[in-house]
């Protein structure tokens, strides 16, 4: 287990810079994902990490030494590291326990050892019957689960995630983020995941890094990031939010298309604007003489659990609004929205 | 399990990573491979016997004679060629790849079965078949109508006889390019069209046509560059007939007093075609040439022939008799006859051509030649397109485009012009290999890397790239890499490959013919030889053998390849 | 006075090759029974030899069979070999150790070049004159003549051409055969004496009758055996003697206006690297048991042991046409090109 640090790290193809002056600190033993849309740069910063791709600027640690930088990197091969592919990458010419073993004979451990330590692992992933089957024989999550055994059956320093599960189906993808979160927690590498599902962070992740345009917009815990973004596009990436947008008209007052909004956190812009974030399950529904702000329901639709209105203000903004199943109020009615100041969100921008 | 990462002496070592130097090596001597002949084929055309800078050869190229004549007899040639080609090619290619024609499997296999048999020997085959008075179709013609002694139905002493005998080895690749194109293309394109009440013939002009017509047309010069370049066919029917065309022209120039100076001036014009042509199939093309034909995916909608299906097989069937087994079966019944026109009885079988054949003190030698030359340069030359094709589907080194162009650009030398280059390259320090089997290696490598070259880069790219850095960091080197997991998942097309190169030297006569001697002859020489000697039952003989050979090389060699090889699903 | 000696017999006989008087003539070297042992330990002989395919491999073999010496034998066009060796001695190979031609103008540039050792087998010296070629430079171990011929099946005795000129009529338009001076030496021979015989203008006429054109002289008379072309123009008589004997349905026209002969010289080369082997060789070419094998397969020979089969024409009955060394050595280039330019190939 090491501390992975990454300083300034930049990587450029052409003008454009995939990963720009980046700077992330992995404490050892934690799970850090990084999330964004395609293109933000993720996949090249975990190419970068794994040393497939040398970097133009900054330089990546682990455990304090240096393994990339401009000048060179150390080979993927001798960083002892591990990492899970967005296509398994299993090799069909070997069987489940060929392709697990491979990573252990190449480490030259007695013969004895690698038996004992591949059974083990196909164990604990629940692949024992499978150990004499190709690859192509196994299920979408039979695969995945061979992928996470060969990584981890060589014990790396580091453990590199590539959007593992972007292949599966959702049932599966739900059952796998788990099981991802439940090895990590029985073997506590420092990991590095990617994906672009926040969902998947949330679950797996002590760090979530959410990155764009080759940069880190915003790091924080899980709830950290989801209840307190900075910006919009960090808000707007983790889970559906409304934002309005308006001029600062206090110390924490905002005034959106005449809807005066108060927000307890947040950061402002300095330019008098006003950025607002609000998730649409913090926003209450009654009865149109109830609420600060009063408005006509557009759509009503029935979700089972909860029922998703979209509500437009009489002020002019249109807002979302999630509601328990009880609070019925039908296409065309007056209604009152509630916006609590504890849960508006001032954001830089 | 200390890293040792501290040193920045380590760093650098890591940023030249070691293995890269091998796969440097090759891509120089890929330069090398390329660049050393054309240089000198350039520095030939334009100086003179002293070696003075002087236009006398470009301007002899005037010569009517000398050039344009046998120039503008190419360009015809190749052109009925290309035409006859397509002709029978794109029927046939559209009836196994789109109809419901019986036995669609043998009529493909039946056309791979003409790759194996080399022009030279087709050529030859056909004197036997369709010479004027002896040409055995035309004793059955007078035979059965009963026309007079020197009246006959074929003559292949003629241009029309040379573009048949061309046209019958030019259009398996045709095929090839077509059958692939019609296999791949989305049927749902022709269901659409049809849905929305599009007939059948229309559907054929707006959607099928279009699609198909870029491969038709990228096959169309294939075969016009093979008519082209060739040299075994028309110098085995044309010189008979009295003229020229370039390629001989340019061999006769290496006759006594050998003119190499002049010769390389006449390859030129041939090299700037070739480069036109392959520009122009590219464009047309894309990137999808030289991939064989692959397995189908999906069941694709056939057109049903109804009543027709039967006599199309036939029509297919006669085809491939007439071009395929005709001309070996026409081989077995020389190679066991004194002179090739008596009647095939019981007294005039005869064993005589066999020791003619071998007793020819160097036949073995000749044979063990071709052998070694073929499976050297097919196992070099694959090794290469494998390492080649490595560096550039990667992007495994600064310059790797420059690797691809490299090793592309040899497909626009054709073969006669290689052998000029080659021979003035490698005659003089510092390589002097003229006379050993090296320089023959040289020529197969060149000649074979642009196809073995596409082949493999086709098969890297449909590998994912994750397989091989799975493998680099659990641990396993760049090189272990290639050799633990891309090798035995390439394995197949590694075996295609090889044996293409293979049978492209085994097949090989026009840059041979210039750079071969006593020591180091090959078979496709040998039986060159043999026919200007007229020995054509012993071609039959050492045909028969070459092919047996090169047949049972490539079974071994797909044998081997499937030995232990994944199994089903994949 | 050997000299002498032999250029009185020379003079006696109906043979007239050119034999001018050098001073570098070789001593007649006996077949010393040491030579074999060293020829044996040069283990094998490489021979470029124009000789046809079939003879040249009997002859090979029967060598082969005698002193288990492996013969590397090169068969092609006199005028490929000559250009092969040049090509090769550019090149630094030395892998011809005995060559034979067709075309003896060769021997005379090979001596230019310096690249002979002459050598004269003693056996020789009991042949008549003209068996040793240019006072040494070559022996003569077999010799051929260049004649028209047709096919007995296909034409009838009465209707056949008698004389070159003959070849030139209408009716055998697109029926003939015809070798290339380009390949053979043969044929080199041929159209040097014709030329002066005929005229180009013979050639020139021939050209406009559509001639298979194939290149060695031992071609046409298969072609024509074949039945592919009723007449062939010109055709090596050592072949058309081994295809008749065989039964092939060959016969053989001796034309008024002469018979070209050609004469087949062998020599040792200088940069031979089995010296040994290759004087074996040369003692074996003039060997009764080698004269026996070129006369079973028609080939004409000075062994005055060996007689000719009796249905030959017999050369006393035939009008021949020689050529000196030095000319065809001389006019050979521009005889190709000639010839080349008047039949387009």
């Amino acid at each position: 287990m090491s501390k992975l640090v990454l300083s300034g790290l930049t990587k450029r193809y052409g003008s454009h810079a995939a990963v720009d002056t980046l700077d992330l600190t992995v404490e050892s033993g934690h799970l850090v994902s990084l999330l964004g849309p395609s293109g933000c740069g993720k996949t090249t910063t975990l190419r970068l990490v794994s040393g497939f791709a040398v970097p133009d600027g900054g330089s990546i640690s682990v455990a304090g030494q240096v393994v990339s930088s401009a000048r060179g990197v150390v080979p993927p091969e001798k960083r002892e590291m591990s990492m899970i592919f967005q296509s398994y990458a299993l090799w069909p010419h070997l069987t489940v326990a060929e392709n697990v073993a491979y990573g252990l004979k190449l480490r030259k451990l007695p013969r004895a050892d690698i038996e004992r330590r591949v059974q083990a692992m196909l164990d604990t992933m629940q692949l024992r019957r499978f150990e004499a089957r190709y690859p192509a024989e196994l299920s979408g999550g039979q695969q995945q689960r061979v992928g996470l055994a060969r990584a981890l059956v060589v014990e790396p320093k580091i453990l590199l995630l590539d959007e593992p599960l972007s292949n599966l189906d959702a049932s599966l993808r739900e059952e796998m983020r788990h099981e991802i979160r439940r090895l990590h927690d029985r073997f506590h590498y420092t990991t590095i995941y990617v994906t672009h599902d926040q969902a998947e962070a949330m679950t797996t992740s002590d760090l979530i890094a959410v990155m764009r345009d080759g940069k880190i917009e915003q790091a924080g815990a899980p709830d950290d990031i989801y209840e307190r973004p900075e910006t919009e596009f960090v808000a707007r990436f983790i889970g559906s939010t409304n934002i309005l947008r308006g001029r600062r008209v206090g110390e924490h007052e905002a005034d959106c298309d005449g809807l005066r909004l108060v927000c307890e956190s947040g950061h402002w812009p300095e330019d008098g604007s006003a950025v607002v974030s609000i998730r649409p399950h913090r926003i209450t529904l009654s009865g149109a003489a109830d609420g600060s702000a009063p408005g006509t329901v557009e759509r009503a639709i029935y979700l089972g659990a909860q029922r998703h209105y979209i509500v437009a203000l009489d002020a002019g903004p249109k807002l979302q609004v999630l509601a328990s199943s009880d609070v019925l109020a039908h296409e065309g009615e007056r209604v009152g929205l509630t916006l609590p100041p504890a849960h508006c969100r001032a954001l830089i921008r | 399990m200390s890293l040792a990462l501290n040193t920045t002496r380590r760093l650098r070592l890591g940023h030249v990573d070691l293995s890269l130097i091998p796969l440097g090596l090759a891509g120089l001597f890929l330069a090398m491979l390329v660049l050393l002949p054309l240089g000198w084929l350039l520095a030939y055309t334009v100086t003179d016997e002293s070696g003075a800078l002087s236009w006398t050869n470009v301007v002899e190229l005037a010569d009517t004679s000398l050039f344009l004549e046998p120039f503008i007899t190419t360009f015809g040639i190749a052109l009925g060629v290309a035409s006859l080609a397509c002709l029978l090619a794109v029927p046939l290619a559209w009836l196994v790849a789109r109809t419901d024609v019986p036995a669609r499997r043998l009529l493909r296999g039946l056309v791979m079965v003409s790759f194996i048999t080399p022009p030279f020997i087709g050529a030859v085959a056909w004197v036997l078949l369709a010479a004027p008075n002896s040409g055995l179709l035309n004793q059955y013609y007078r035979g059965i109508t009963g026309a007079g002694t020197f009246d006959y139905l074929f003559n292949i002493f003629s241009a029309a006889g040379i573009i048949f005998v061309m046209a019958s080895y030019a259009f398996p690749y045709v095929f090839v390019l077509a059958a692939n194109t019609l296999d791949r293309m989305p049927h749902d394109l022709e269901e659409a069209s049809a849905i929305l009440g599009g007939g059948r013939w229309h559907t054929f002009r707006r959607v099928t046509l279009p699609m198909v017509l870029p491969a038709l047309l990228a096959g169309f010069i294939i075969a016009f560059l093979q008519a082209m370049t060739q040299f075994g066919t028309p110098a085995i029917l044309a010189l008979p007939a009295g003229f020229h065309v370039l390629t001989t022209k340019i061999w006769s120039l290496f006759q006594f007093p050998p003119k190499a100076h002049l010769a390389a001036a006449c390859a030129m014009p041939l090299l700037l075609v070739t480069i036109f042509l392959l520009r122009l199939e590219k464009t047309l093309l894309g990137r999808r040439g030289y991939t064989m034909v692959g397995g189908k995916s999906g069941s694709p909608q056939l057109a049903k022939l109804g009543v027709w299906r039967w006599p199309a097989l036939l029509l297919a069937l006669l085809l491939l008799f007439v071009t395929v087994l005709l001309p070996n079966l026409v081989l077995v019944r020389a190679s066991m006859l004194r002179s090739v026109s008596d009647p095939w009885t019981l007294e005039t079988i005869t064993w005589a051509n066999v020791p003619l054949v071998f007793g020819l003190s160097n036949t073995v030698g000749v044979l063990k030649n071709t052998l070694v030359t073929g499976v050297v340069s097919a196992t070099l030359g694959t090794a290469f397109a494998v390492l080649i094709a490595y560096l550039t589907a990667r992007r495994a080194v600064p310059g790797h485009q420059v690797l691809g162009f490299l090793a592309t650009a040899p497909a626009a030398i054709p073969g006669i012009v290689l052998g000029v280059a080659l021979f003035i390259a490698y005659t003089r320090p510092p390589f002097q290999l003229y006379g050993t089997l090296w320089i023959l290696l040289l020529a197969f490598l060149t000649i074979e890397m642009p196809p073995a070259y596409q082949q493999m880069q086709a098969a890297f790219r449909g590998l994912n790239p994750e397989l091989e850095d799975a493998s680099r960091i659990l641990g396993a080197g760049r090189m272990k890499s290639l050799a633990k997991v891309v090798a035995p998942l390439l394995k197949t097309s590694v075996a295609a490959t090889w044996c293409f190169v293979f049978i492209g030297a085994i097949r090989e006569l026009s840059a041979t013919i210039l750079l071969t001697t006593s020591n180091t002859k090959l078979v496709s020489v040998l039986i060159y030889d043999l026919n200007e000697g007229g020995a054509l039952g012993g071609i039959a003989v050492l045909g028969l053998v070459l092919m047996a050979v090169t047949a049972v090389v490539v079974l071994i060699a797909n044998r081997v390849a499937h030995v232990g090889v994944m199994p089903d699903g994949r | 006075m050997e000299v002498t000696r032999r250029t009185v017999l020379a003079a006696s006989t109906i043979m007239g090759f050119a034999s001018a008087a050098q001073a570098q003539r070789p001593e007649p070297q006996p077949l010393a029974p040491d030579l074999v042992a060293a020829a044996k330990k040069d283990g094998k002989i490489g021979w470029y030899t124009a000789d046809d395919l079939v003879l040249a491999t009997k002859v090979a073999k029967a060598f082969e069979a005698k002193y288990g010496i492996t013969v590397q034998l090169e068969r092609s066009g006199a005028e490929r070999i000559y250009q092969r060796i040049a090509q090769e001695y550019a090149s630094n190979i030395s892998e011809v150790d005995v060559a034979t031609t067709s075309d003896v103008g060769h021997t005379v540039s090979w001596n230019a070049n310096g690249w002979l050792t002459p050598f004269i087998p003693a056996e020789v010296t009991k042949w008549p004159a003209q068996a040793i070629g240019s006072n040494g430079l070559y022996i003569v171990d077999k010799f051929t003549l260049v004649t028209p011929g047709y096919n007995g099946r296909l034409v009838k005795a009465e209707d056949a051409p008698k004389s070159w000129n003959d070849l030139l009529d209408q009716k055998w338009k697109n029926k003939l055969v015809k070798a290339h001076p380009g390949y053979s030496g043969a044929i080199t021979n041929e159209t040097l004496a014709l030329s002066r015989t005929l005229g180009w203008e013979f050639y020139e006429k021939l050209a406009k009758q559509g001639v298979l054109q194939v290149q060695s002289a031992t071609d046409p008379p298969m072609r024509t055996a074949q039945g592919e072309r009723a007449i062939m123009a010109d055709g090596a008589e050592n072949t058309s003697n081994r295809l008749i004997m065989e039964g092939a349905p060959l016969v053989l026209i001796y034309p008024p206006e002469g018979v070209p002969v050609v004469a087949v010289g062998s020599v040792v080369m200088k940069r031979s690297q089995r010296p040994n082997a290759a004087q074996l060789f040369m003692h074996y070419l003039v060997s009764p048991e080698c004269q026996a094998i070129n006369v079973a397969n028609g080939a004409r020979s000075f062994d005055p042991s060996v007689t000719e089969p009796a249905n030959w024409t017999h050369l006393s009955k035939i009008k021949l046409l020689f050529n000196d060394p030095n000319d065809l050595a001389k006019e050979a280039e521009e005889i190709k090109k000639r010839y080349t330019k008047i039949f387009g190939v």
